[in-house]
């Protein structure tokens, strides 16, 4: 950590190797924190703006999961709902979630729903495809043990299939959480009041690279924090790995 | 307690070409109740699709399985299932592995934990009772399985090289821990294997299959041998020493032999 801020400070404002307005040095940075912390930046202070942007995350991301991870489920149990829905699949999969902006624009206008369902797009894919694919890799022996022991196809559903799947579902989780958030700015740019997205923009129409670094590590801080919390909830759901 | 009765049973399986391969023909065998039935074959002789059937995991192509004078059309309670991989629930420990069947029935919770706790103490999983399967031996995994498939009271018990995957040393201990539990709670037990000496250890009868296709080749008796020298009440080793014990291997050993030599 010292290293890294001693090895900026020397390029930057220490021997000056880079020009100051192509990127900030430690002291330009500090002051941008220092201002979006107290009297704010682009109508809002640091945790404003980044609550607004967490909160879009995690709506789309809520989202995502609970239509994504029955539907990978459904896909892995059923041959029939997979032959019907793999089509979609491959023709929705090559468009890139930005493309949908302007369509969800002209569906939902500019408030919060087109920016979730941006979000819900580049998201739910990871949770179905990771779903499915653990359903469907699940344990035959596992469910003939379970059947010969006398259980209905709920509780195999249910005590068998979905815990063998966990794994591979909180995969899709974590793919899925970084993906809402590699896309959060991207949405934002439909239009907001507040969010990191719209710090971002107004950095950059100001040309305060310094105030850019700061949303750019939020961002990033932001998603590390959250995906800890999704490992943390991992563990506690699957005890039985070590 | 009930018997399995095979009549004329054969699988045929139909390959992606299209072409069918039979896996078992006009297999007629009863086990009486409480009987021990063991089956050895070459690989390809389908003992694995015979015990499927009693199952109900798989269903004959021709003829029918019968258990308890009824026809078998899928799993029952009155039938449990001992799979050579053990196939325990990694993510439930031994104690909610041992009751998942009785769960299954829905049992009361007081009726789960006494038979739990009766069939830790009777396999000796007591200390183990609260781990995850991931943490314990192969022999203590394959305890819990036995403990999972007694613990639903089950007339039949279908075992599929149980004890295949443990090393020789397990094997031996877990093959007189099998003794001793049919001698205290006796069940129709239909037991399949490829090791001859096991088969003879364990069984009354014991039932040779060819393959190609799989059919009845001979049935050998080892129960009056097995009460006239009271094999049930001695040491594995022992036994394993008796003169009838390896003239009897060796007979079965020749049928085998016979099977896997080509041109037979």
């Amino acid at each position: 950590m010292l290293v890294v801020l001693g090895l900026w400070w020397t390029l930057t404002s220490g021997c000056g190797l880079i020009d100051p307005n192509r990127f900030p040095d430690p002291a330009e940075t500090w002051a941008a924190l220092q201002q979006i912390l107290t009297p704010g930046y682009a109508g809002g202070t640091l945790v404003q703006q980044a609550w607004a942007s967490t909160r879009l995350v995690l709506l789309g991301f809520a989202v995502a999961v609970t239509t994504g991870v029955p539907l990978g489920a459904l896909m892995g149990l059923s041959r029939r709902a997979e032959s019907l829905l793999n089509p979609a699949f491959l023709l929705l999969r090559p468009i890139p979630p930005l493309a949908w902006i302007p369509l969800a624009v002209v569906w939902l206008g500019l408030g919060d729903g087109a920016k979730i369902l941006v979000i819900w797009i580049a998201a739910f894919v990871p949770c179905v495809i990771n779903t499915w694919t653990g359903v469907r890799g699940a344990d035959l022996t596992l469910v003939a043990a379970a059947r010969v022991h006398g259980a209905d196809p709920v509780r195999v559903l249910l005590e068998v299939i979905l815990p063998g799947a966990l794994p591979m579902i909180f995969t899709g989780l974590r793919l899925s959480l970084q993906a809402c958030w590699t896309t959060l700015v991207a949405a934002e740019l439909v239009g907001t009041l507040y969010g990191l997205g719209r710090v971002l923009d107004s950095a950059y129409r100001d040309v305060n690279p310094a105030m850019i670094l700061v949303a750019m590590v939020t961002v990033g801080l932001l998603g590390a924090a959250t995906t800890r919390l999704i490992a943390a909830l991992e563990r506690g759901l699957t005890p039985w790995q070590v | 307690m009930k018997d399995i009765r095979f009549d004329g049973v054969g699988k045929t399986f139909t390959t992606r070409g299209g072409a069918a391969c039979v896996v078992l023909h006009d297999i007629d065998l009863t086990v009486q109740a409480r009987e021990f039935v063991a089956v050895v074959g070459p690989s390809g002789s389908g003992k694995t699709t015979l015990l499927r059937m009693a199952a109900g995991l798989d269903q004959p192509s021709a003829g029918e399985v019968r258990v308890g004078g009824r026809r078998v059309t899928g799993p029952g309670p009155d039938r449990a299932v001992v799979f050579q991989h053990f196939a325990l629930f990694p993510w439930k420990t031994v104690r909610q592995n041992i009751a998942f069947g009785l769960r299954c029935q829905g049992a009361s919770r007081a009726r789960q934990t006494v038979a739990v706790d009766r069939y830790l103490a009777l396999m000796g999983l007591d200390d183990a009772a609260d781990r995850y399967p991931s943490q314990l031996s192969g022999g203590m995994q394959q305890r819990v399985a036995l403990a999972r498939s007694y613990a639903i009271e089950p007339d039949v018990l279908l075992m599929d090289e149980p004890f295949g995957a443990l090393d020789a040393q397990t094997r031996t201990v877990m093959q007189e821990e099998l003794i001793r539990l049919s001698r205290q709670e006796p069940r129709t037990v239909l037991f399949i294997t490829h090791a001859v000496e096991e088969a003879v250890y364990l069984a009354d009868r014991v039932v040779v299959l060819a393959h190609d296709p799989g059919r009845l080749r001979e049935i050998v008796d080892i129960g009056p041998t097995r009460a006239a020298e009271a094999w049930n009440t001695r040491p594995i080793h022992e036994v394993m020493e008796l003169p009838s014990f390896t003239h009897l291997r060796t007979r079965l050993w020749r049928l085998l032999r016979d099977q896997i030599r080509p041109g037979n």
